[in-house]
């Protein structure tokens, strides 16, 4: 009987390691539906260089000619920073068409979405992640 | 007259008074003694280290591992890693799990604080991340009385204010998020003694909250160009140890500190899942 209750704070945790190892990555999928990824081209009209998630804003353009704007959620300020990326290079050329590769609201929230990549019109890329490793 | 090899600096006993020789042994080695201090990294002439400097430790996020390429491309997250990559990092793939060991009591506490983050974990509210989840310092001021430590946070720009003069913890002031910190040197190391937090900060992700009565000691080296930097948390009422932080490297840099950016959360209203938001440091 002892030995089970010795076991006990054992077991838990144990399972509390499994529990926070399994959780290493769920900040995105908790948010975003990571398994219907989206093609959106447009402009980039503002980008808020803000904690904890950078938000970038993009106009797109729809078949009827209307313009709807998604608001591009994607990493913090201090990661981008550590790779070398800025505002400014986030924004690209003024009308600059950019097309991005997201991942959508989770809640249904329409034209919210995760960045996962971003590619500008002089084909360079930033690949954010969040859906898996980018090839 | 007894001859040493180098420099002789035994006065002549045939003379009554100080030798003009003995006189320019003693300039000499006085001269040797000052030019090590200034020369020597990291030492002051109060023979205390020298920790000023802005210093690089990733951030906190020392496991990001970016990848550029000629065209400007970059790749920061979900890179492509070459096999033999190390895992390295905190929260980096391969690194062995390290987290405070809770009394059994507490268990289901840090589980049910961890699994409902999203609403628990009070630095998704961009609230200060306390002691010592906030890391190492990124830059340090040091004076004859005080160390100031300086942080970029996601969450905002933080300061503490480290009297090394022999000053004791301040009494009557509230509990903080970064707590009150004393400081004082031993050898060739600071160390920084912290208490009077408030609750409302955790040791580190994944529900390691702490209670009233933590105190935090924190050792920083002076090695060369870098910091060795580790923590060491103490809360017996919770813990059944004290926990020590990874040990962390913390590099000379040339790049200046910026004024962080505004933190305002507006995305865990709509994280459905209800349960947790990784938020590594």
């Amino acid at each position: 009987m002892r030995q089970r209750v010795k076991c006990v704070p054992a077991v838990l945790g144990i399972l509390l390691l499994a529990a926070s190892a399994a959780f290493a990555h769920h900040s995105v999928a908790g948010q975003f539906d990571t398994s219907k990824p989206v093609t959106l081209k447009g402009t980039i009209s503002k980008v808020n260089w803000m904690n904890p998630h950078i938000y970038v804003f993009l106009d797109v353009k729809e078949a009827d000619g209307s313009s709807t704007q998604w608001a591009l959620e994607t990493l913090p300020t201090a990661m981008m920073r550590k790779a070398g990326l800025s505002k400014e290079s986030m924004m690209g050329s003024p009308g600059e068409v950019v097309t991005v590769l997201a991942v959508p609201a989770r809640d249904g929230t329409q034209h919210l979405a995760w960045i996962t990549k971003i590619t500008y019109g002089d084909g360079r890329y930033y690949a954010l992640g969040g859906a898996g490793q980018v090839q | 007259m007894t001859h040493m090899s180098g420099c002789e600096c035994k006065p002549d006993r045939a003379q009554p008074v100080m030798t003009r020789r003995f006189a320019n042994c003693i300039v000499a080695t006085a001269a040797v003694i000052l030019v090590v201090f200034l020369m020597v990294p990291g030492v002051s002439a109060q023979a205390r280290p020298d920790l000023n400097g802005t210093w690089d430790h990733g951030r906190g996020i020392g496991f990001v591992r970016t990848q550029t390429f000629a065209d400007g491309s970059v790749c920061v997250i979900d890179c492509p890693q070459p096999a033999n990559a190390p895992g390295g990092g905190r929260g980096g793939a391969g690194a062995t799990p390290n987290f405070p060991k809770y009394k059994p009591q507490f268990l289901s506490k840090v589980k049910d604080l961890s699994d409902h983050q999203v609403k628990t974990d009070t630095v998704l509210q961009c609230q200060p991340p306390g002691v010592p989840r906030i890391g190492p310092p990124h830059k340090i001021v040091q004076t004859a009385r005080e160390v100031v430590f300086l942080y970029d946070d996601v969450n905002g720009s933080f300061f503490r204010i480290i009297p090394t003069d022999g000053r004791p913890h301040r009494k009557g002031l509230p509990a903080s998020y970064l707590g009150d910190a004393i400081g004082h040197y031993e050898g060739d190391a600071l160390v920084v003694e912290t208490t009077n937090f408030n609750e409302d900060t955790w040791l580190i992700d994944n529900g390691a909250f702490h209670t009233k009565d933590l105190k935090v000691v924190e050792r920083l080296r002076r090695v060369g160009d870098t910091i060795e930097y580790q923590a060491t948390a103490s809360d017996p009422a919770v813990l059944v140890e004290p926990w020590q932080t990874r040990p962390q490297t913390l590099k000379l840099t040339d790049q200046e500190l910026e004024e962080s950016a505004r933190c305002e959360d507006q995305d865990i209203e709509h994280i459905i899942d209800g349960s947790h938001h990784d938020n590594p440091r």
